[in-house]
Order: C-alpha cells, then sequence, then structure tokens
C-alpha cells in the first residue's frame, strides 16, 4: 500500500507476516492486561486465540487494531510498523475485526452497514504525516464530497459498485434475504454474521474475530466455523479467532496461543496445547469447565 | 424538492445519469421566479419569508452536525456572524461598483452574490479551524469550543470599528429577495439530501451510531467529522449573508448565544437527522412569535404582552422543550424524513437512509 511496507518486504526477501505482534504489553493503571504478546499471521493461517474470562484476549484485539496504544513492544502490519496509527488506518493496511459486545450500526440496514466498510476503502488516505500528503488527502477527500452533492456520473457508478460489492458479501453470509432490514432488528446470530460481511467489506487480509460464536448453539457454532474456513480459502485471508469452547477451537485451529492473566501460557498445535499443565490449571483454576466447558 | 434515492435501479431513468446533478436547479429556477413575481411588494411577507429562509438554511446546515453525525455544536450563530460580517463589509465596500458588462440590477445581483459566497467562505474557513482540533477529541469538547467560538466572534465584532463595534452595520445594500433566500434554501436541502443519501452520508450516520465501529473499519472519523462541519458552516454563513442583506442593520445582538440555542432547538424539536423535520420545525419557530404576538393583539391585552413576545419567547422554548423530551424524545420525525412518516396510502420512497 505505502511505500514503506514495500520496502520492508523487499529487505527482508520472504514476505513479512501480514500481523505480527512483537513483544506487545499493555498496562491500566496497574494491572497488566497484556504481557510480552507475541503472534504472527500469514496468509491461510486459522489460528485460535484462547484463555479464562479476563485473560486479556479483546485486550490484545484492541492493541493489535490500534484502538489502544501499547505501552511495550511492537505492532507489524506486512513488515510496517504500526504503533501510534490510528484504527482506521491499521484497517486500511488490511486488518479487519469483528466486537465481543456486536457493534453494528444499528440503525442502518444491513446493506448500509457493509456499504459503510466498502466505501472506506474507496478514500485516498494519508500514511505519511508530511504535510504535504495531508494536504493531497484532504484535497482528495473534499472533492469527493463535491461528486456526491453534485451527483456526477462518476459518483452514480462508484455508488452503483458499492452496493454490488456490498450485495455479494451479504450473500456470502447468507444474510441477502435481510438487505433492507435495520442491523438492529436481526436476530443474534444474523448480527454476529453481519459483522463479518461488514469486516469483509474492508477487504482485508486479515480477520480478527472476536468470539464470533457466542450465544450460538453447538450445532450454529459448527456451521460457522466452516464458514470462517471457507471465508479463509475464498478471500485468502489469514485469521485468528478468539472463543471460548475448547473443543471447537480445537478441532478447527491449526495454530492456538492461550492467554492467562495477560500472559501467554502456552501455544503450539492444538494437541500440544490441550495437553500442557498450565493451561489446564488455569481452566480448572477459574473452575472454567464447569462454567463453559458444556455445549454453552 | 427531494431528490431522487439513491440507487435507483429497477425504474428506467426520468433523466439522464449525466443530468441529474443539475436536473433540479433547472427546474427550480423558474419556480423560484413565479414566486418572487407573485410575491411582489409585499413588505411584511417578504420580510417573514426571508427570515423564515433564513432559519431554514441554519437549521438544515446544523442539523447535518448535530443530527447527521451526532455530535453536539452549540455556536451555529457565531459563523452566521461570520457570514453576515464578511459579506457585510464586502457589499458596503463594493456599493459604488458596477458591472460595466450588466445592466445595474444583474450586476448588484452578481456582486451580492459575491460577497455571499466570500461570507460563506469565511465561515468555513473558521469552521474547519474550530472543528480540526475540536473534533478529534470525544465528547462534550465540540460543545465547548463552538460556544466559545460565538462569543470570540461576538467580543471581536464589538471591538473592530470596521464591524460597526457594538452600534452594528448599517447601510448594507438591500440586496436580497425572498427568491435569492429561498434559492439557497433549495441549495442547502438539496445538498443536505444528497449528502444524506451518498455513502459520505452513510459514513456520517455511521459515525453516529458507533464511532468506535466506524473507525475500525475504516472510517476516517475525525476527517469526515470535520467536513461535515465545514459544511454546515458554510450554509451558516451564507444564512447569515443573506440576513445582513435583508435587515436595514446587523449588530452583536442578532448573533448571540440565544440564537445558536434557537437553532439547536429547531434541529431538535424537528427530530435530531431528519431534513425534512429541521425546515418544519424551523417554518414553525418562525411563525410562533408572529401568531403570538397577533393572538395577543386580538385578545387586546393592549399590546404590552405582544410587545413583550421576543422577551417571553424563550422561555417558551424551554417548555417545549421539555414537554417533547417527555412526550417524543426523538423529536417530531425522529430521523426520519417527512414521507418515511405520511400515511400509508401516500406514494413512499424507498426505505433506507437515502
Ligand atoms: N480500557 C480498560 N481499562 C482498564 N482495564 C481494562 C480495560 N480493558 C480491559 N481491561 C481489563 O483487562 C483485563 C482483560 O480484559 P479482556 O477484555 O481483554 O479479557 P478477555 O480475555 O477478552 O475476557 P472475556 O473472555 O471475558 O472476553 C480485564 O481485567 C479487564 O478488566
Ligand atoms: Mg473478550
Amino acid at each position: 500500500m505505502s511505500a514503506d511496507i514495500q520496502a520492508v518486504a523487499a529487505k527482508d526477501g520472504a514476505s513479512p507476516a501480514l500481523l505480527h505482534a512483537d513483544g506487545v504489553g499493555i498496562q491500566f493503571g496497574g494491572l497488566k492486561a497484556l504481557t510480552d504478546f507475541r503472534l504472527s499471521i500469514h496468509e491461510g493461517d486459522l489460528q485460535g486465540l484462547i484463555g479464562p474470562n479476563g485473560a486479556g484476549k479483546s485486550t490484545a484485539f484492541n492493541v493489535l487494531t490500534g484502538v489502544y496504544q501499547p505501552t511495550q513492544g511492537q505492532v507489524r502490519v506486512r513488515g510496517a510498523q504500526v504503533n501510534g496509527r490510528k484504527p482506521h488506518q491499521i484497517n486500511l493496511m488490511g486488518v479487519a475485526r469483528t466486537f465481543q459486545n456486536i457493534r453494528l450500526f444499528r440503525a442502518l440496514t444491513a446493506l448500509d452497514n457493509v456499504k459503510v466498510a466498502c466505501r472506506a476503502q474507496t478514500g485516498l488516505h494519508q500514511m505519511s504525516t508530511g504535510l504535504g500528503a495531508k494536504f493531497a488527502a484532504a484535497r482528495h477527500n473534499y472533492a469527493d464530497w463535491w461528486k456526491a452533492l453534485l451527483l456526477t456520473p462518476g459518483f452514480q457508478r462508484e455508488e452503483k459498485r458499492l452496493t454490488e460489492q456490498a450485495e455479494h458479501l451479504l450473500e456470502v453470509m447468507g444474510l441477502s434475504h435481510r438487505r433492507d432490514e435495520e442491523a438492529r432488528n436481526l436476530p443474534y446470530g444474523e448480527q454476529r454474521r453481519l459483522e463479518i460481511a461488514r469486516a469483509l467489506g474492508t477487504q482485508p487480509r486479515v480477520l480478527l474475530l472476536d468470539e464470533p460464536a457466542a450465544g450460538m448453539n453447538t450445532r450454529e457454532k459448527a456451521d460457522l466455523m466452516v464458514l470462517i474456513r471457507k471465508l479463509r480459502d475464498d478471500f485468502k485471508l489469514g485469521v485468528l479467532v478468539i472463543e471460548h469452547d475448547m473443543k471447537l477451537v480445537m478441532g478447527i485451529c491449526e495454530h492456538i496461543t492461550v492467554l492467562d492473566h495477560g500472559e501467554t501460557i502456552a501455544r503450539g498445535a492444538p494437541a500440544q496445547v490441550r495437553g500442557d499443565r498450565k493451561v489446564i490449571e488455569a481452566y480448572l483454576g477459574d473452575s472454567y469447565l464447569e462454567s463453559h466447558g458444556g455445549a454453552a | 424538492m427531494q431528490t431522487p434515492a439513491l440507487p435507483v435501479p429497477e425504474s428506467r431513468p426520468l433523466v439522464p445519469p449525466s443530468l441529474r446533478g443539475v436536473a433540479p436547479v433547472v427546474v427550480a429556477l423558474p419556480v423560484l421566479a413565479l414566486f418572487q413575481w407573485l410575491l411582489g411588494g409585499a413588505d411584511f411577507a417578504s420580510y417573514l419569508l426571508s427570515v423564515m429562509g433564513v432559519n431554514i438554511i441554519l437549521a438544515v446546515s446544523l442539523n447535518v452536525v448535530n443530527g447527521m453525525t451526532g455530535q453536539f455544536s452549540i455556536g451555529h450563530a457565531g459563523f452566521m456572524a461570520v457570514g453576515a460580517y464578511i459579506s457585510g463589509v464586502l457589499s458596503l465596500q463594493l456599493k459604488e461598483v458596477a458591472l460595466s458588462f450588466l445592466p445595474v440590477a444583474a450586476s448588484d445581483q452578481v456582486l451580492f452574490m459575491l460577497s455571499l459566497l466570500v461570507g460563506g467562505a469565511a465561515a468555513a474557513a473558521c469552521g474547519f479551524l474550530v472543528g480540526l482540533p475540536s473534533l478529534r477529541l470525544r465528547g462534550d469538547y465540540l460543545a465547548i469550543v463552538t460556544l466559545g467560538f460565538g462569543e470570540i466572534i461576538r467580543v471581536v465584532v464589538q471591538n473592530t470599528d470596521s464591524f460597526g463595534r457594538a452600534l452594528g452595520l448599517s447601510g448594507i445594500p438591500q440586496a436580497s429577495s425572498p427568491a435569492m433566500v429561498y434559492f439557497w434554501v433549495f441549495l442547502v436541502v438539496l445538498a443536505a439530501r444528497r449528502l444524506a443519501g451518498s455513502s459520505h452520508g452513510r459514513s456520517l450516520w455511521a459515525i453516529r451510531e458507533d464511532e468506535v465501529a466506524a473507525e475500525a473499519m475504516g472510517v476516517d472519523t475525525t476527517g469526515y467529522k470535520v467536513r461535515a462541519f465545514v459544511f454546515s458552516s458554510f450554509f451558516a454563513g451564507i444564512a447569515g449573508g443573506l440576513f445582513a442583506h435583508f435587515v436595514p442593520i446587523i449588530n452583536p445582538g442578532s448573533f448571540t448565544f440565544v440564537r445558536s440555542m434557537e437553532i439547536v432547538v429547531m434541529v431538535v424539536l424537528g427530530g435530531l437527522g431528519s431534513t425534512t423535520g429541521a425546515i418544519v420545525a424551523a417554518i414553525f419557530l418562525t411563525l410562533l412569535p408572529e401568531g403570538m404576538r397577533s393572538l395577543f393583539s386580538a385578545l387586546g391585552t393592549e399590546g404590552s404582552l405582544a410587545q413583550r413576545v421576543d422577551q417571553i419567547r424563550m422561555p417558551i422554548y424551554g417548555v417545549l422543550l421539555v414537554v417533547l423530551m417527555l412526550a417524543r424524545p426523538q423529536g417530531l420525525f425522529g430521523s426520519k424524513e417527512l414521507w418515511d412518516v405520511l400515511p400509508r396510502w401516500l406514494p413512499r420512497k424507498r426505505r433506507g437512509l437515502a
């Protein structure tokens, strides 16, 4: 996207990870919500991030996407360091996410929810902080508004293209029948899928899903996991999923990172992680298995 | 005055895409000319209609920021003042100038339009300067900063000779006409509706709904908010410019905090996010004082109450707001438009925000 990314890619020889966290940590007051967090996501990955409640999983997402600024370590997107960048800039570099507590644009229709995301990708965005780049971006964006106000043919074509793109994504997520319905009126499970459709609208390379199956029954969860795997293949994504259901995560993910109290207590293939003493302790210690281990 | 909803896939377009941008203007101009002709020399009606038009421009433009984008600006009168004074001073300077290649009346209108645009641009520039730092921050910063801005403008005017200080600026050519005012009403409504129906408008709605999510979906929320604010300030400046050219005198008293609140009340009353709501509320709140005046005179309360309408107006607005918050907190139309809330048997527009 920007020159510095390509430069890094060329220097390394091999293409760098799509998303890379290097010893990332964040502190809220005295609370170390995340310490020395390491993670690399490449295209085609389907990784899991698990841990008991309050382990720091969502915090890790927030740091990776720029919502929180890490107090230690670095986050890199395709080799370019993104510490200090705003969430929308990181998104434009190819990292999209969903939220644990669904954050749709509730009063907008399903289609418009996705279109907002599609649209955001077409603007000219300044990645460098230089005054000249800022000015060029501003000129471009103000000109874009003029086109909308004057209803230029180019603008009308663009709107049509966005609609088609968004319609396609709704179809992929099985939401075509909800096209013109307000997001807040959708059933819970469909809201979660709409969030994924919206994230895909930003044309990401990496997709971060925060408990996408929460509140679904076992059957729906399994279906969703199959769909996520399909999305990874069709859209050539790297995917990182937070999920509480151990069985499910073990079944689908190829690589798992386990957090507890902000620390990474295990990482590796499912079989490896499953047998790990620390992992069992962390979960049993929080009497996790009793409360969450079932079909929930 | 409504624009076709975007997109219109099924129906064969009546107007080719390349002309859809200007078609409404082409239709509007003869209508405005007819309107002006019908009005003729009705002075009071012209004045009242102009005041109403200015209020509509103010309410519709503020609605873009406070309604569609979900921010809270309470200094709209400040931007109006910038437009009024800049265009007023410019018109005073250009009083003796005439464009030789045009008839005098046409030349006056061209120069008037020029001062209007300069006033609007100055207000827009102020909007940019005020918005850029304050819209970066969440919460109530914008309210505080816009409030401060309105007061600063007043103090600056009161201490500047060329703005006439507290006495005010008089002798500005009375170049405005209801047709000109309503031409701008038409433009602001057209622009606001097109914005609302466009992907930019959708991004503004998204910011209003959930700023964190919008940002995560790649929307440059600060940039969008600033653009909405500049848009809004520009039209406030235009409204001020128009105002300055049909009232005998402008002074700082016309652009007080009370005036700003009046515009906020219009937007809230109409429903945050509803353009037609803002229009209806602006009309209602312009006519209300006039109605009260005539009512009190008719009741024969020997003129005293009728003369004090301007003083009791604000308390009445306050009561109105309280009643509204209790009975219908979302305002008259919520964030819907007039045609969305019309009875079923009337033809409806497509659902959605466009
Ligand atoms: N903005 C914040 N300010 C202060 N503390 C925070 C903040 N965000 C998160 N925390 C704290 O960080 C810890 C980790 O929270 P986080 O939401 O990341 O947990 P989680 O692993 O996602 O848990 P869950 O499974 O419940 O979603 C918690 O103790 C939480 O209270
Ligand atoms: Mg969480």
